[in-house]
């Protein structure tokens, strides 16, 4: 399973703070610290509308900047905004670059949609319209085939699209978990090509013990065929059911990716 | 004999137990009767309905709502409990009319335009529900206008905004601004809440109150209510 590493988020008051201030050191530490820890990606998220625009495409061109100094990780653009999404385009270096995230919405697929394809990126795509989070399953489908008929006509490959089947606190609606499993296997059975991914920590919104549950659904979801987990690499036993997971779904031959995290005192109990 | 129907019907509502069937928070209540089987008890033994409202369920509604903010309850419980309140003032809401009693107060909620969460704004109704007051739901994504006609046709008492976007949140003030135009800021209290939403927020567009989660939205209603309305 690929780990976007999800730390550097200016809803985090630290990383606000630090991003405000350009606490290059601070932010640096952030990236290789989630680099080291098993990171596939590191999330660059600026900020949710609070400042103008203007600064939040400086913030975000800056931060691309140090990050990419600190390490060779790909990045993943949190943004739904064209213009910081296109602030981080300007200053990426990297080959693979993962843009987050678009709808099914037709203006956003046009705007964000397009800059995806043109920089061959890959691109989020949450499972959702204009409506708001689809409550069925039948519906966050038709909102991936709306995305991946209008991603195709771009010129977008399956394997550049991770559909995010989106997921909704189990403490509010006891049926939610089984839509986002069911969204899942359904996504990976019509596009097998694409990838799928999520946030974990949405599911356990209101109840206690929180970490328990993400772990629990981490699992379920590698099995429904979930490819990529945004989540925080620096949590040692979020990593160790990470591998767990990937063994167990026979994604790691001879167990030797779980062995070697073992060894390297990676596996937490 | 009456005491202690009203007595299980509070238990019960604090246990979310609906009907017999259900499990409550403690162990091994399944089988007992539920609040709608209790409710419908109480009016066949010709329990006054104000006394199964008040003495009952809205007491029962009030100890979840300290168990919550004991941080004993949980988001689940509470809805399970406000899901039984709702049910049971089904039941009661046809002998309501006959019997001539009075209603709480009426509650517009609306997410504002822009804005899509709606999980917020669901639990406030369902608690507000429970707390006897009569809640309009017009939804998520609604623009101003919208509320600002509801406001009118509706004539209710308060208007509850939600956001839970940064971005959104200033829509709130515009809505407060629309009221003020179109001749109706004191024909209602709006209260406001919503993640990024803070009481000095909340006095700055000049909102009646602020509500921090559900059961502080009912607290600012019921303060907020004229006495005719409690």
């Amino acid at each position: 399973m690929l780990v976007i590493g999800e730390n550097i988020n200016a809803s985090n008051k630290s990383v606000a703070e630090a991003i405000a201030n350009r606490d290059r050191e601070f932010l640096e530490g952030l990236a290789r610290a989630q680099a080291e820890a098993g990171a596939d990606f590191i999330d660059v998220n600026t900020g949710a509308g609070q400042g103008s625009v203007e600064d939040e495409i400086a913030s975000m061109e800056w931060l691309v900047e140090i990050i990419q100094a600190a390490t060779d990780k790909p990045l993943a653009i949190d943004s739904d905004v064209p213009h910081i999404i296109e602030a981080a385009l300007r200053k990426y270096r990297g080959e693979r670059l993962i843009i987050n995230s678009v709808t099914a919405e037709p203006e956003r697929l046009a705007s964000i949609g397009t800059l995806a394809a043109e920089h061959q990126a890959w691109l989020v795509a949450l499972a959702m319209g204009a409506e708001g989070i689809p409550k069925s399953v039948e519906q966050r489908l038709a909102a991936c085939e709306q995305i991946m008929t209008y991603l195709s006509r771009l010129g977008m490959e399956a394997g550049q699209v991770l559909f995010d089947p989106l997921v909704l606190p189990i403490s509010v609606d006891s049926s939610q978990g089984l839509v986002t499993l069911k969204t899942i296997e359904q996504i990976k059975s019509r596009y097998p090509a694409a990838r799928t991914v999520m946030g974990l920590s949405n599911i356990s919104y209101g109840l206690p013990n929180r970490k328990v549950i993400n772990r629990a659904f981490l699992v379920m979801a590698a099995h429904a065929g979930l490819d990529a987990a945004i989540l925080d690499p620096l949590d040692a036993k979020a990593m160790s059911f990470v591998k767990a997971a990937d063994m167990l779904t026979g994604k790691d031959p001879f167990c030797k990716g779980y062995i070697r995290a073992y060894r390297k005192g990676a596996i937490v109990d | 004999m009456i005491d202690d129907i009203l007595e299980l019907i509070r238990e019960n509502v604090v246990q979310g137990r609906i009907t017999q069937e259900d499990e409550g928070m403690e162990e091994g209540m399944e089988g007992q009767p539920g609040v709608t089987e209790l409710t419908e008890k109480a009016l066949a033994l010709g329990i006054n309905i104000h006394d199964i409202i008040n003495k009952g369920l809205t007491a029962g509604m009030e100890l979840v709502g300290q168990k919550f903010d004991a941080k004993e309850y949980f988001i689940p419980d509470m809805l399970a409990s406000g899901q039984a309140v709702g049910a049971a003032m089904e039941i009661l809401e046809p002998h309501l009319a006959k019997s001539g009693i009075k209603t709480k107060g009426k509650i517009v909620v609306a997410t504002v335009k822009g804005d899509l969460h709606d999980i917020g704004k669901n639990i406030v109704s369902i608690l507000l529900r429970g707390a006897g007051y009569k809640v309009i739901d017009i939804g998520n994504d609604i623009d101003t206008q919208t509320i600002v006609d509801a406001i009118r046709t509706e004539k209710p008492q308060f208007l509850g905004l939600s956001a839970l976007l940064t971005s959104t949140m200033m829509t709130m003030a515009n809505t407060i601004q629309a009221l003020d135009k179109a001749g109706l800021r004191d024909k209602v209290k709006v209260i406001v809440g919503g993640a990024p939403v803070s009481e000095e927020f909340a006095k700055s567009i000049g909102a009646d109150g602020y509500g921090a989660d559900g059961f502080g939205a009912v607290r600012i209603v019921k303060s907020l209510a004229s006495d005719e309305d409690k």
